[in-house]
């Protein structure tokens, strides 16, 4: 059995180990807006490219990729941060995230006075969410946790067999060239922690919302730049249960340490 | 004001509106570390994309924009953020054959640890710095502005105020030797026949058809009607019925000059005049496009109002309407929202915006610039997943 980690009780989102306050930018126009909030009040946001001229499947795939970050259970509460003419519409987005989690809040640019306007409503709209809404703690002795394939893991079916053994569930998803698509999926799963083992052409990467433990090969770029793992391939059936303990229950992965996390959400068409 | 105009001399002959010291990550994993870079820097810009270094059909796209944006005159120096691959190796030494003097490649493998990657690249950065800022502009000639033309978030208005007011100002650059450039593919179809007909030649008038039916048609492939897709409805509620209504209105952002050319997404011009674009509609990934093709200086009118800008390229926002453009200030730089109101007629609206684009090609900053909006955002003409 795992040790029992200190977590956090999420309401709807379930028991996070972390307890993140998810600034949302419904649309690339607005994740400057949304990078500005959460900095001032702590939250965590990330750039990307979506929410806006997209079209078929897309348009339901990205609003429910969305949706499942803003489910994830290592947030606590979302600001949804929307320009307001997108087609991810921020208003709507928030609206079904209320369904199923009141700790959510959403402020419109072209209705907020512009930046600085929607800048200031934002912040104080996330410092009345955190206000609502304090950390409530909780032990846990189970997690998900998400594994990243990203290359030949000798050692997958016996890491997968420790994690169980000591209480968590596993998830396996395989990545192919980066692991961004696959940490994109396991988000959507609702990992808490991941360890991925990139490609050994890829460098270390991470995700906003969910602590990486980067695992090194012993090719050229991981040696070469071992300092942004976390552990080696070699050492990890030894060492993974204590550093899991460890992730979750607060010290930083390097990845967070270096604040890496740029997400891609998987487009089943392209954008026009 | 002066009529002068005062810019940064490249070593190719093109002209520079900006100095900038950007730092260009060349794999997604690295965009947080450039970010962090420009903003502990004294003044450099950066961006960030969703590129991995995946090889796919989108790989020559990826790589041709990334290339010419590194080599966009308004760059002063690029400092690169590199893992070291073949790929990334081909975008630098494609931006140094573009013309890129001054860059500095830094290899994540060699410096060992994204920290000291940043360690390193913020002194560089600063150096860069300390040149571009001391560099002076010098007297250039009209020729040096190369325009980019963009709407978004269009309302009814947008084709009877800030379009049309657009190409008056588009008008009178292209007549004093300068370039402009018109782009999203998806907002003029349906108005492609007009475009066409005012063509230098023929063939160039064949070339705008065939492109934007290409266009078209690779939509089409994906199974899906894009005039199901557009307007969008942000248009619609800004009362916009139809994608002809929509393109009718994009169109005169490009005035009444005559066409001399085509443009592939992100190619550059190579003499002065009119040309199109082949752009998606996609506001950031349209404006990506524009600074791999070389564009120095941007107008973009919006109905619905809009906060975003270039890392590189001063972009310049125009209302459509006035209560929008009193509602968000901070967004927008000019109104033409007066031509509606019957303040303004259309000739003098396309003055203000002639004036505003020469004092922000000579050093005045945007809205968009003071508010430091950097987005970026790779065209990929694929799906990312199966």
């Amino acid at each position: 059995m795992s040790a029992s980690i200190k977590a956090f009780a999420h309401g709807n989102r379930g028991v996070g180990i972390r307890n993140h306050q998810l600034i949302l930018p419904s649309v690339i126009c607005s994740t400057h807006v949304s990078r500005r909030i959460a900095t001032e009040v702590g939250g965590v946001t990330f750039a990307h490219q979506h929410g806006c001229a997209i079209i078929g499947d897309d348009v339901a795939g990205i609003d429910n990729f969305f949706i499942a970050l803003a489910d994830h259970p290592n947030v606590n509460s979302v600001l949804v941060i929307a320009l307001g003419c997108e087609t991810i519409q921020g208003q709507e987005l928030a609206a079904k995230l209320l369904e199923s989690n009141e700790s959510t809040q959403y402020r419109i640019i072209q209705e907020s006075g512009g930046v600085e306007g929607t800048v200031a409503a934002g912040v104080k709209a996330a410092k009345e969410l955190n206000a609502a809404f304090p950390p409530a703690t909780l032990e846990t002795t189970s997690l998900r946790i998400g594994i990243d394939v990203g290359r030949e893991v000798s050692v997958l079916t016996e890491l997968q067999k420790a994690l169980q053994d000591a209480g968590h569930e596993v998830i396996i998803s395989e990545s192919q060239s980066s692991s961004a698509d696959s940490f994109s999926r396991l988000a959507q799963e609702k990992a808490h922690i991941i360890i991925s083992f990139p490609d050994e052409n890829q460098p270390t990467s991470g995700f906003p919302l969910m602590p990486v433990i980067n695992v090194a090969s012993n090719g050229v770029l991981h040696q070469a730049i071992r300092a942004d793992f976390d552990i080696d391939e070699s050492a990890i059936l030894n060492e993974i249960l204590t550093l899991i303990d460890s992730v979750a229950s607060g010290t930083q992965t390097i990845a967070e340490k270096n604040n890496s996390g740029e997400i891609r959400a998987p487009r089943v068409v392209r954008s026009v | 004001m002066t009529s002068q105009l005062f810019a940064y001399k490249r070593e190719t002959g093109q002209w520079g509106l900006r100095n900038h010291v950007l730092i260009l990550p060349l794999h997604s994993a690295l965009a947080s570390s450039a970010r962090a870079i420009a903003d502990a820097s004294n003044g450099a810009v950066a961006i960030s994309h969703d590129w991995s270094g995946e090889v796919d059909n989108d790989l020559p796209r990826i790589l041709f924009t990334l290339t010419g944006y590194a080599a966009n005159p308004n760059n002063y120096a690029v400092v690169f953020l590199s893992i070291g691959t073949p790929n990334e190796k081909q975008i630098i030494a494609g931006a140094q054959s573009l013309g890129l003097t001054r860059f500095t490649t830094l290899s994540l493998p060699e410096i060992g640890s994204m920290e000291k990657l940043q360690e390193k690249a913020i002194s560089v950065a600063n150096e860069y710095m300390k040149g571009a800022v001391a560099e002076k502009r010098i007297a250039a000639p009209w020729s040096a502005i190369v325009l980019g033309l963009e709407c978004g978030g269009s309302d009814a208005l947008s084709g009877i105020t800030a379009n049309p007011a657009l190409g008056v100002a588009s008008d009178r650059l292209v007549e004093l030797g300068a370039t402009s450039v018109l782009g999203e593919t998806t907002e003029i179809l349906g108005a492609e026949h007009l475009l066409a007909a005012r063509a230098i030649d023929p063939e160039v008038g064949k070339k705008i058809v065939a492109m934007v039916a290409r266009y078209e048609a690779s939509i089409n492939y994906e199974g899906i009607d894009i005039r199901g897709a557009q307007p969008s409805r942000g248009n619609i509620e800004g009362g916009l019925s139809t994608l002809e209504e929509k393109s009718l209105g994009a169109a005169k952002k490009a005035g009444n000059a005559p066409f001399t050319g085509v443009l592939e997404f992100g190619e550059k011009p190579v003499v002065p005049g009119l040309y199109f674009m082949d752009t998606p509609g996609h506001d950031i990934e349209q404006l990506a496009g524009f600074g791999a093709g070389h564009i120095n200086v941007v107008v973009f009118t919006s109905g619905r109002g809009t906060p975003t800008g270039s890392a590189i390229m001063p972009t310049i926002k125009v209302s459509t309407n006035t209560p929008m453009f009193e509602s968000i200030p901070d967004l927008i730089d000019l109104d033409a929202g007066t031509i509606a109101d019957g303040v303004e007629t259309l000739a003098q609206v396309g003055d203000r915006i002639f004036d505003e684009i020469l004092e922000v090609a000579n050093g005045k900053e945007t809205k968009a610039e003071l508010g430091g909006h950097h987005e970026f955002a790779l065209s990929r003409m694929y799906n990312t997943v199966v």
